[in-house]
């Protein structure tokens, strides 16, 4: 069974208005102009960025007509320059009823992309919320919505999480569409597919899935599909909000769900079959399924050479494991299992916590927590003030603490050790968890030293591989073992012996290259014969 | 049953996390003296024949658990009543390694805690993958078989360079004759760790590959065995058979000797993963087959209803069962060896299986 | 059972566990006494007199870490006396703030009193103790009691202890009369029939109350210095023996211990005039019978460079280095028998022939197991084979002296 996760049996019988401010009126729209105007200025209260311009139309300039839009979502050079212009300039036959004035601006105009006509006004809302111009005809009882989607948005940057040395620069940014077409101009396929969604009852954000048909497996497609229209709730600000409405296990401290600020990571996980999903107003992407060993992959794994990107991951799993264990491992230690510690080393150490008046276990808790109140600190203040908290930081903890012997020196370095090494592991989602299991870990060391910490490896593995992100198994392909993947999980082979796509995400179209992709030089004999 | 399924890599896997179990760290069959790696590779040889008798009685049954077919095999009255014999059984032996390796724990690192502390950590954690499943046992059991396999190079590589190891201490060979050896692989290593796989007669149904049950199995044995001989024939190379036969953890003594460069020395740690892991897993195997067979047996749809009763008499009966480790032992040896395994190890396997042979004829 | 009762189940569980759990064996490293070397003794009426080399860590890190390092002593040392050794060491917190701490114990010393009176029970104590390491070096104490051997401060390795392991096993690797015996090592030669027990012994000479002052590291000179001197032959766990200079390098050569070491041999008439330096070596013995009698070939292989000639010698010329190699072996050979022969007037078997008859032929070795060391041993055949070669000459491959 691919699909085994619960479906909460609590029967929601969900309210179409769920979450809703306030009801747009609902029903068509009148032919008056005026009367239009009237209902989009009560119903959006007056709001000083709906802009109402209104102009006559028709050979004679004797039909009403008004384009409604918002400024600051539209493009208004657009608007000024081509559709208004165009609109007045158009051609009207001389007795134009204002019915077939509606009917030739929509033929007529070239300058604008998309139009439609509506004549339901929670559509025209939605239109004109998304940055669309609404055009208005006295007397037709139907709107045409015309896309202007544009206005101020931040241009694409270097993304600032997740950098490379090698590799793209661009970042996603907070526009969908861009998003999108960030990802298109790598994938030039016609099967990449995107589907839009829009969720949040008052926000009414636009999400996009994009997977690509035939490497993607339908079933979780659908599966992802189902789960996103199962969202109602009022807001969604970010992608976090359906990372965690739609993932499978909430009481857990890993992340199911991968998220990326990175087009070419993007690229790259739809091309092995995974699903991304795109959410307006945020450049976190969203990638599922997703599996353990696939946080510690850096995008530059790939553009590296075979053997560094093998050396790298290794040494990302294994501080992973430091970052996860260190503090714990030294209060065992030094607490329970003196012997194991070699002479000099162990008589050093005595020698530091001769003059510290607190028991290991503290110690290790209070360096430790004070750490993670400086990080907290840096991470929120502005870049020059948090320059001034490391400096008092590494003040503080590194000099003055162990002068003043409250910690010992040895503390200090495990601390700086375990610091480091969580900023080491490439996704920040999973090196915040290891933090968390990190303070269980040194509990669980005081209790019981090392026995505490293996019992708490060995509930921590068993956690993990009874996790699923959309049915495919957490810990794959490590657990369950799957040999044709395991080039890229702690090792990273030459591309050219990647020859499969993940087999539990997929289940066709595996094959990702041709038979004989290994570099052949010209042999010996006939490098001699160009020499010459 | 649980609508799960193993792969034969999985199975072979847990077996061998099974087989090595608490064996590597006891002093298995070291009655025998410098011939004991001699006495577990009969053990072995004749455990793999143990387990082709299970495997037969796999292969007419494959759909479901031993505590099922024996019913159809003689009977729902007297197959109720060896299936109930069989989940006590497993039951009781959860409780007995779960004593073995908190008496192991409590000599070797915590002297001062209390026996049912450290039991009861090992039985919650043992408890919390009974009620995820099997299949996330056997996935945490890949998991742990790479480490631990890593762990065991690695000490045997440090053991080999540190040049401690002297091959005359394996002389002289078969001093006493074979008597000796077979004493031991009739009184010990065939019944542990090798005729204990009766307990994979309750998991070979959820394998879904059948044809290879045989060979995971084999092989599992196989290398385990070989595994258990080499490092008994490494401890005894290292410390001598005399010292073996005395120590309560040869392994340890043998890791106690690497020195290297006055920092690569005490890693009495190896020791200690390679005994949480494996105690972890034999317990776990054990416990989880008396649970489904429970479940079975009593027609529980969910078994994890079973875990926590069952648990709790597991650690309570693994407290009760000896008053100090001498007398815990030679039940072992003794009461455990003549009254149960022989009985539920060989002879009830093998009548069953003569009995379902008979009855399955025409096939 | 629901998940939220297993929730429940599991918090009330791990409350309960956290509650309950003292911390038992939980020792914060400011609650250890360190004990560095264990010195045992036995007084006339028969108890057993423990001695604790206990470290200071705050003296011994050095001046490098606040706190510590004022001029302190790195080391303390306490005494106990009970009726066998749990007793005694049990009985040392009365005198030790801390709690006595065997598991970095890497020296045992035993008084020569005692090594006399026997050894075979005091080694049970650290076999069956989880802290103690069988990898603790053992020495006995010449000529004075353990507790007088470990009551000195010395100057290079700051811990007495650590003094006395690195200068046996420097010296064992560069001289070779010395061996660094393991208490591992002992064990097995007590339990084995055909293996008798040898160890080292130290000594400290001088000033032996200056010695226990801060004043001995603080002179050129130090009042009193540790030594190692001969080595301590066994039987049946009592001290019966000494044996000192070649005849204990003979037995380093047979027990395959050389690691490195000098010897000299004469050369045209001059005495000792060409220095032999042995930089690998290696022996192996190996047991026959020979019409029912047991006889031991100690095969014994070294290579070197020639370090010192006092003659003039053209080393360019190989007929000159075959000739001296014949030399060499002939000098290895008689160093050898003669080690032997002095082993055996003690009749102790501390080289393990008998092992070696009991591994190859097991059957016989059960009718000379009970009289070996009596009778067997000491009228034990040995041949001795050496293999000599001279690998290299040094930066000179001839001397200045014509």
């Amino acid at each position: 069974m691919l699909f085994q996760w619960k479906v909460s049996k609590r029967k929601n019988t969900i309210n179409e208005q769920s979450g809703q401010a306030q009801t747009v009126p609902s029903g068509e729209i009148d032919n008056r102009l005026d009367a239009n105007i009237e209902t989009i200025r009560r119903t959006t209260g007056n709001s000083t960025d709906v802009v109402i311009r209104r102009f006559m139309l028709g050979k004679e300039k004797n039909i009403q007509a008004a384009i409604i839009f918002l400024s600051g979502i539209v493009d208004e050079s657009m608007i000024y320059q081509f559709l208004l212009e165009s609109v007045v300039q158009i051609d009207f036959p001389s007795s134009c009823l204002p019915n077939e004035a509606l009917l030739y601006v929509e033929q007529k105009i070239a300058a604008a992309g998309k139009m439609r006509r509506m004549k339901q006004w929670n559509h025209l809302f939605l239109s004109l919320m998304s940055g669309e111009t609404l055009l208005f005809v006295d007397g037709v009882s139907e709107a045409l919505s015309i896309d202007t989607k544009g206005g101020e948005h931040r241009a694409i940057e270097e993304p600032s999480t997740q950098l490379a040395i090698r590799g793209p620069r661009e970042g996603f940014t907070e526009s969908l569409g861009t998003n999108i077409a960030m990802i298109r101009r790598r994938i030039k396929n016609p099967n990449l597919w995107v589907e839009a969604i829009t969720i949040g009852e008052v926000t009414q954000t636009n999400v996009s899935l994009m997977y690509i048909k035939g490497i993607a497996n339908d079933e979780i497609v659908e599966e992802v599909r189902t789960r996103l229209r199962r969202i109602h709730i009022d807001a969604i600000l970010e992608s976090g909000y359906i990372e965690q409405l739609i993932e499978d296990q909430t009481f857990t401290t890993f992340p199911t769900i991968y998220h990326t600020e990175r087009p070419d990571i993007v690229a790259a996980n739809l091309l092995e079959g995974r699903i991304a999903i795109l959410v307006e107003g945020t450049p976190f992407v969203l990638v599922a399924p997703a599996v353990f060993i696939q946080f510690f992959q850096a995008v530059e794994d790939y553009y590296a050479r075979f053997d560094i990107a093998t050396a790298l991951r290794l040494l990302r799993v294994l501080i992973f494991f430091l970052s996860l264990i260190a503090p714990a491992l030294y209060i065992a230690l030094t607490t329970f299992h003196q012997e194991m510690i070699p002479t000099q080393l162990v008589i050093a150490i005595a020698a530091q916590r001769e003059s510290v008046p607190f028991p290991a276990f503290v110690e290790a808790l209070m360096m430790e927590v004070t750490f993670e109140i400086l990080r907290e600190a840096g991470v929120r203040l502005p870049r020059a003030i948090g320059q001034a908290v490391s400096i008092v930081g590494a003040l503080v903890i590194g000099q003055a603490a162990v002068e003043a012997g409250i910690v010992s020196s040895t503390m200090v370095i495990i601390v700086s050790i375990t610091a480091i090494a969580s900023f080491a592991t490439p996704s920040f989602a999973i090196a915040i968890s290891a933090r968390l299991i990190r303070f269980l870990l040194m509990f669980l060391a005081t209790l019981f030293g090392l026995y505490g910490i293996m019992i708490g490896v060995i509930f921590m593995t068993l956690h993990l591989c009874s996790l699923r992100s959309f049915g495919v198994p957490y810990m794959s392909p490590l657990a369950p073992l799957i040999p044709t993947n395991i080039g890229d999980t702690l090792f990273r082979f030459p591309i050219w012996a990647l020859k499969e796509r993940p087999r539990l995400i997929n289940e066709t179209n595996m094959i990702r290259q041709g038979k004989q992709q290994r570099p052949m030089p010209p042999n010996e004999s006939k490098k001699e014969g160009d020499d010459h | 049953m649980e609508r799960v399924q193993l792969s034969a890599r999985q199975l072979f896997m847990l077996a061998i996390l099974f087989e090595h179990g608490s064996a590597i760290v006891i002093p298995l069959g070291v009655d025998a003296k410098q011939d004991v790696w001699l006495a577990i590779l009969c053990g072995m040889a004749l455990g793999s024949l143990l387990f082709l008798v299970y495997y037969r009685l796999f292969t007419y049954y494959p759909t479901v658990p031993f505590t099922s077919y024996s019913q159809q095999i003689v009977g729902t009255f007297f197959g109720k009543g060896i299936a109930l014999v069989y989940v006590l059984y497993f039951l009781y032996i959860a409780a007995r390694v779960l004593r073995d390796f908190g008496e192991l724990l409590l000599t070797f690192a915590y002297p001062e805690t209390p026996l049912f502390v450290l039991n009861a950590v090992m039985m919650l954690t043992i408890m919390y993958a009974a009620y995820k499943g099997i299949e996330v046992l056997a996935r945490a059991g890949e998991l742990f078989f790479a480490f631990l396999y890593l762990i065991a190079v690695l000490g045997f590589v440090l053991v080999i360079v540190v040049g401690v190891i002297d091959i005359h201490r394996l002389q002289p060979v078969l001093e006493e004759g074979w008597k000796r050896v077979f004493k031991v692989v009739f009184t010990q290593t065939l019944y542990v760790p090798f005729g204990e796989m009766i307990v994979f007669t309750m998991l070979f149904p959820y394998v879904n590959e059948r044809k290879k049950v045989k060979i995971a199995g084999w092989l599992a044995i196989w290398l385990s065995g070989i595994n258990l001989a080499l490092t008994m024939a490494m401890n005894i190379a290292v410390i001598g058979a005399d010292a073996v036969s005395r120590s309560t953890f040869p392994l340890l003594n043998t890791i106690q000797e690497i020195r290297i460069a006055n920092f690569l020395e005490r890693l009495d740690v190896l020791f200690m993963i390679a005994l949480v892991i494996g105690g972890f897993f034999k317990i776990s195997v054990f416990f989880y087959a008396g649970v489904i067979g429970a479940a079975d047996l009593f027609q529980i749809k969910e078994h994890q209803r079973l875990i926590y009763p069952l648990g709790l008499a597991v650690l309570l009966l693994s407290i009760a069962i000896a008053n100090n480790f001498a007398e815990h032992i030679k039940e072992g040896l003794n009461i455990v060896t003549i009254y149960m395994h022989i009985p539920l190890q060989v002879v009830i396997p093998v009548l069953l299986l003569i009995i379902a042979a008979i009855r399955n004829r025409h096939m | 059972m629901t998940i939220k009762r297993w929730c429940l189940f599991l918090v009330v569980l791990l409350i309960h566990i956290t509650i309950l759990s003292g911390c038992w064996s939980k020792n914060e490293l400011t609650d250890l006494a360190f004990v560095i070397a264990v010195g045992l003794d036995k007084t006339e009426d028969g108890k057993y007199v423990e001695t604790f080399q206990v470290v200071n860590p705050g003296n011994v890190a050095g001046a490098t870490q606040r706190g510590g390092g004022s001029g302190g002593i790195p080391v303390t040392l306490y005494t106990a006396t009970g009726d066998n050794l749990v007793e005694a060491s049990r009985k040392g917190s009365k005198k030790i703030s801390r709690l006595v701490y065997y598991a970095h114990t890497n020296l045992v010393v035993i008084g020569e009193e005692l090594a006399k009176e026997g050894i075979m029970d005091v080694f049970d104590a650290i076999e069956r103790n989880p802290q103690f390491r069988t990898t603790a070096t053992v020495v006995v104490a010449r000529k004075q009691t353990a507790e007088e051997l470990l009551s000195v401060l010395t100057p290079i390795d700051k811990i007495p202890a650590s003094q006395i392991i690195k200068t046996l096993q420097m010296t064992e690797k560069i001289w070779g009369e010395n061996l660094d015996v393991h208490a591992g090592e002992i064990i097995e030669a007590l339990s084995l029939t055909g293996k008798e027990v040898v160890m080292s012994s130290f000594r400290l000479e001088g000033n032996k109350n200056t010695g226990k002052q801060q004043k001995n590291v603080q002179s050129i000179e130090p009042y009193a210095k540790l030594h190692a001197d001969e080595l301590a032959v066994f039987k049946k766990g009592k001290l019966i023996g000494w044996i000192s200079g070649e005849d204990a390098r003979g037995v380093l050569w047979v027990l395959n211990k050389i690691r490195q070491t000098a010897l000299s041999v004469d050369w045209e008439q001059k005495k000792e005039a060409v220095v032999y330096k042995v930089m690998r070596a290696k022996t192996k013995v190996i047991a026959q019978m020979n019409k029912g009698t047991p006889v031991i070939s100690v095969f014994i292989e070294a290579e070197g460079d020639v370090g010192e000639t006092l003659v003039p010698f053209d080393l360019t010329n190989p007929t000159q280095i075959a000739k001296l190699e014949e030399k060499i072996e002939k000098e290895i050979q008689k160093e050898v028998q003669k080690a032997i022969q002095r082993v055996q007037q003690e009749k102790s078997d501390i080289f393990g022939f008998g092992e070696v008859i009991h591994r190859s032929y097991p059957d016989e070795w059960k009718q000379m197991k009970k009289t070996w060391n009596e009778r067997y041993f000491p009228r034990l055949q040995v041949k001795v084979k050496v293999d000599a070669f001279v690998r290299r000459t040094g930066l000179r491959n001839k001397s200045y002296l014509k």
